[in-house]
């Protein structure tokens, strides 16, 4: 009877050991397999050196960071600058010579305009006081003659009453 | 090379031994092991590609991240310390990259297409054919596909601890550290994982 379990118990064993042996077996063969396979992938060429891929992707990744914010900060910055300082100088040095000019350029209108004011007034002048044509002088005494008798009639009535 | 002297200085300040020195040492040789990093290209990619290759079983994504892995390295070699091995800390980066990968919606994409995957038939085309018989070779390709579906159908967590112990065959401290799991755990989804595998070979026989 103890043989008996002795002998099944020797038969477990052994069967036990030849599925460990196996399952070791097939781990080794599969662990082959995938080393010849890694070593067929790896020979394959890596892209053109990893240090200069390393070096080619570097900048790849921090330029376009930089050419995005770089340009436009530079630009904000120059326009923060600059439209003050225009603006300060377009209006302490620009904007006074143009009234200047302007007048400069309205000066002698103006002149020209005061002489011509001038003149035409002295003509008036010249021309109101200037004796009156002889071909209207009758008239002229007619009037006066008209005005004082009607004023010496007009009195004399004044009287009757 | 002035990064190592004022490691080397500080660590020298701050302890003594030989054990000190070894870890000094070792660090000293990672780092300037890292200074050359086109030979840590060379010597290590191959490794975090079959890493990769074996985890997400597929070729674009594998290839894409191992780039991306040294990349990453590359970017922070500054930070590493050597702390832990240049191949730990590589792996550890692959790791956390594949789980980014894992989580993103470009990964259910690919899921669904799986235009550059593995086929079982890329694995088992590889079972040495050193053996004696049509009929053992067969078997062995049998078993080897087996393992391939039943890895396929890990958890995430299961096939990383799996992969890192089977495929590149790392100590249990090592992918604990690797993965930042305890000890317990990666037993446990070691455990799993086996328990899986047992079962499909059993199947599979």
């Amino acid at each position: 009877m103890k043989f008996r379990r002795d002998a099944v118990a020797d038969n477990t064993a052994n069967e036990t050991r030849e599925e460990v042996r196996e399952i070791a077996e097939a781990l080794s063969l599969y662990r082959s397999a995938m080393q010849h396979i890694a070593e067929r992938e790896a020979a394959r060429p890596l892209t053109p050196g990893l240090a200069q891929t390393i070096a080619d992707r570097r900048p790849a990744r921090t330029i376009p960071f930089g050419l995005l914010l770089a340009p436009a900060l530079t630009a904000a910055v120059v326009a923060a600058v600059l439209v003050p300082v225009y603006g300060h100088f377009h209006h302490q040095h620009g904007a006074p010579p143009a009234p200047i000019v302007i007048a400069a350029q309205q000066n002698p209108n103006d002149t020209h305009a005061a002489v011509d004011d001038t003149a035409l007034m002295n003509q008036i002048d010249s021309e109101v006081s200037e004796d009156v044509p002889d071909a209207l002088r009758p008239l002229a005494d007619l009037s006066d003659q008209t005005t004082t008798t009607s004023a010496v009639s007009e009195k004399n009535n004044a009287t009757q009453e | 090379m002035e990064e190592i002297a004022t490691t080397r200085a500080s660590m020298l300040s701050g302890g003594s031994g030989a054990g000190n020195e070894l870890a000094i040492e070792k660090r000293e040789q990672a780092m300037l092991e890292l200074a050359d990093f086109d030979e840590v290209v060379r010597v290590y990619r191959p490794r975090i590609l079959r890493f990769l290759l074996s985890s997400l079983t597929d070729r674009d994504a594998a290839e894409s991240l191992t780039q991306e892995c040294f990349m990453k390295a590359w970017s922070a070699r500054h930070q590493f310390r050597g702390d832990s091995s240049l191949s730990t800390w590589l792996t550890r980066i692959a790791v956390n990259l594949m789980r980014d990968h894992l989580r993103s919606r470009s990964l259910r994409f690919w899921q669904k297409t799986r235009g550059t995957s593995l086929d079982v038939m890329d694995i088992s085309d590889w079972v040495p054919d050193g053996r004696g018989t049509p009929e053992s070779l067969a078997v062995a390709r049998d078993r080897v596909a087996a393992v391939w579906e039943a890895v396929r159908d890990l958890s995430a967590q299961q096939r990383t601890v799996f992969v890192l112990r089977f495929v590149e065959e790392l100590e249990l401290d090592e992918i604990a550290v690797t993965i930042g799991m305890n000890l317990s755990t990666v037993k446990s989804h070691l455990y799993r994982a086996l328990a899986i595998i047992r079962e499909r070979m059993g199947g599979a026989k």
